[in-house]
């Protein structure tokens, strides 16, 4: 059995999210979707940025084209509905609206390239993959833009699948440990504390929506909008009986910095989920020695990490290479080199 | 149509050439630098270079030395590639420009409160003078800036301001769109920059009631598209396309009632 009739039994949902622009996203896209075929299965795909265009509009190196099967239902905005090459079917004009024109939900007439573009924002996704589940598919899949992973978001996708590939640097180890960290900050540890988590999925408020709890569970808000710019404010709202840190938007390297050692020994920082966290992989394992505690009130499932050995930057892995030593580091993890298929569970 | 007529001869549209002395003879100028002291080994070497590049018997019309080994170029050929100019789609903010006078009024009567814009050249980017034009008073070739518009609120921070300060700015004053000015575009510094903006915006949840606009010199609609934008700008965009694009997609959008 294929690999992706594996997937569409667990997730409905599924985003392809790059480690970086380049590491073999829409290969890995156009190797799902022809196992999708072969299984039968009717697909929806759409995209958080554009796809499908055959030169790459940032880098402006050649890039693999989306091959679509008939009846894969498939969002196209107005203006790139013309470049397709092959017909397309209107169903429905959506009310998103992207800087390409308003997004249209159309099924393929006739198997063929087409370029794809769905809308930046994530909610709006949410939104649109609703509309298409509504068509009959059995599965979607979103291809996230460049290096953005927010799409990953547990609200919009059951799950991912990770790219990643030697464009992210010239050193296999580099590229080893970078996708390691992507994968361990989705999977941080669950809010065990059903108090805790009890407290934090009730709350609703409206402005100031950092809060700290202290070991009897008193909640307080933390009298800022955003905890960006704002690391000093933070810091000075947690005090002697604080036990957690509840943050619904970004925590970067900025804002952590600004927390006292001691202060972030003491606490745990809780977050929807792992797509807030936006602290590189260095700084990350300095915090995690320094003590930083992390849960999250929903995890990302990874289904399955693809490698590309090649750059666009004019070098290549030996694939085996690469591929063993992401298999290496992530047990447990389908880790598949989409080139040349051949997934082994 | 596919064709149309010039002063002198009808033009095929579907394959288009450059025109030097006469019609279709696919002259270019262009221009380079080769990290070579000049000399006739130099003048060579363009030579050759050109013709690489689809030149025919490219001559060098002019050349200077830069100092410290290297040499500046002006080669003049002709070349055979065509461009079939009919099949060519260019994607554009697709909304109707109006003046500053008439996008204040349209502001008052659509809308009916002040809409707020904040700016910023953002990340290690020092280039001021592309969101100033856009947002400052003065403006730019004669077309004012946002800050001149009734009924918009334009705040500009300035340049080298970090990605979270804007957006920190933009949740206090609770804007209708944030204003991202690019213009480095080194190594692709600029798409890191960008795509961090939108994350973090993203990650903030912000993009149900705010628009995020990028512009700069190689800004385009397609590539804003391609980053999660909202909408590009770039060369030859003044206040006016802006406001007219904001107010638009506020209405458009819903907004209008935002808290
Ligand atoms: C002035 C200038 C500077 C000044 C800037 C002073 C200042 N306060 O801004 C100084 C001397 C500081 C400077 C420094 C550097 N510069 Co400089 N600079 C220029 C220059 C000469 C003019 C830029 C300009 O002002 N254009 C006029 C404005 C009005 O045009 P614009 O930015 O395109 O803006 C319009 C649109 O793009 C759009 N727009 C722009 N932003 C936005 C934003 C939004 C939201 C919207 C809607 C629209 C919009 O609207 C504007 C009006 O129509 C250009 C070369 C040139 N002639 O273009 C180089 C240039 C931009 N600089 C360049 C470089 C490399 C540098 C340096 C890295 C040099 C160095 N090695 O140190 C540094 C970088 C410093 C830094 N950290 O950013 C390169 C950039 C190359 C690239 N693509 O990456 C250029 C192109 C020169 C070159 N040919 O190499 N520079």
């Amino acid at each position: 059995m294929g690999f992706i009739a594996d997937i569409q039994k667990k997730y409905k949902t599924v985003s392809i999210v790059g480690m970086a622009k380049n590491a073999g996203k829409t290969t890995a896209l156009n190797y799902l979707l022809e196992e999708a075929y072969d299984e039968g299965l009717r697909m929806g795909v759409t995209s958080t940025g554009r796809d499908g265009e055959t030169s790459d509009l940032v880098f402006e190196t050649d890039k693999p084209k989306v091959y679509l099967f008939e009846d894969t239902i498939v969002t196209v905005p107005e203006q790139l509905f013309g470049l397709a090459e092959t017909s397309l079917e209107i169903l429905k004009r959506t009310s998103c609206r992207t800087a390409l024109g308003q997004v249209l939900l159309c099924r393929v007439a006739r198997s063929g390239y087409v370029q794809i573009a769905g809308p930046g924002s994530i909610m709006e996704h949410k939104k649109l993959c609703a509309q298409m589940f509504e068509q009959g598919i059995d599965m979607i899949i979103i291809d996230g833009a460049i290096d953005r992973k927010s799409i990953a978001d547990p609200a919009t996708s059951d799950a991912i699948i990770l790219s990643t590939g030697a464009v992210i640097s010239r050193r296999i180890k580099n590229v080893v440990e970078e996708t390691v960290h992507v994968v361990s900050v989705y999977k941080s540890p669950l809010v065990e504390d059903e108090k805790l988590r009890a407290i934090l999925e009730k709350e609703d408020r409206d402005v100031f929506r950092i809060l700290t709890i202290d070991k009897d569970y008193n909640v307080a808000q933390v009298p800022v909008r955003t905890a960006l710019g704002a690391g000093p404010i933070v810091n000075d709202a947690i005090g002697e009986d604080t036990r957690f840190v509840y943050i619904p938007g970004a925590i970067t390297e900025r804002i952590l910095d600004h927390i006292s050692p001691a202060k972030l020994k003491q606490v745990t920082i809780v977050l929807p989920n792992p797509t807030k966290v936006f602290v590189g992989a260095t700084r990350w394992q300095q915090l995690r020695k320094m003590g930083l505690h992390v849960q999250v009130l929903e995890n990302i499932e990874v289904a399955a990490v693809t490698v590309n050995p090649f750059s666009p930057h004019g070098y290549s892995f030996d694939r085996d290479e690469l591929l063993n030593a992401v298999k290496e580091a992530l047990p447990g993890l389908p880790v598949v080199d989409v080139r040349v298929g051949g997934l082994d569970l | 149509m596919s064709n149309f007529t010039t002063a002198t001869s009808t033009v095929d549209l579907t394959k288009i050439k450059p025109y030097g002395d006469t019609y279709n003879d696919g002259k270019v100028q262009m221009s380079f630098t080769l990290p070579v002291p000049d000399g006739e080994e130099a003048q060579e070497a363009a030579r050759q270079y050109a013709k690489l590049m689809g030149m025919d018997e490219p001559s060098v019309t002019h050349h200077s030395d830069l100092g410290i080994g290297y040499t500046f170029f002006v080669v003049y050929g002709p070349v055979h590639h065509t461009v079939d100019y009919t099949k060519i789609r260019v994607t554009k903010v697709e909304s109707h420009v109006f003046d500053r006078v008439e996008c204040g009024e349209w502001i008052a009567k659509n809308i009916g409160r002040t809409i707020t814009m904040v700016g910023a050249s953002t990340g290690s980017d020092a280039h001021t003078v592309g969101i100033d034009a856009i947002m400052n008073m003065k403006g730019f070739h004669g077309h004012f800036g946002l800050e001149r518009f009734k009924n918009v609120n334009a705040i500009n921070m300035g340049s080298q301001v970090p990605n979270e300060e804007l957006i920190a700015k933009a949740i206090e004053v609770n804007a209708d769109a944030i204003l991202v000015s690019q213009t480095v575009t080194q190594k692709d510094v600029h798409i890191k920059n960008l795509t961090n903006m939108v994350e973090l915006c993203e990650a903030e949840g912000i993009r149900d009631h705010m628009l995020l606009l990028c512009g700069g010199p190689r800004i385009s609609h397609e590539l804003a598209q391609e980053l999660g934008f909202d909408a590009g700008f770039g060369p030859e965009t003044y206040a006016e396309h802006v406001c007219s694009y904001v107010m638009q997609e506020i209405v458009a959008r819903g907004w209008v009632n935002k808290k």
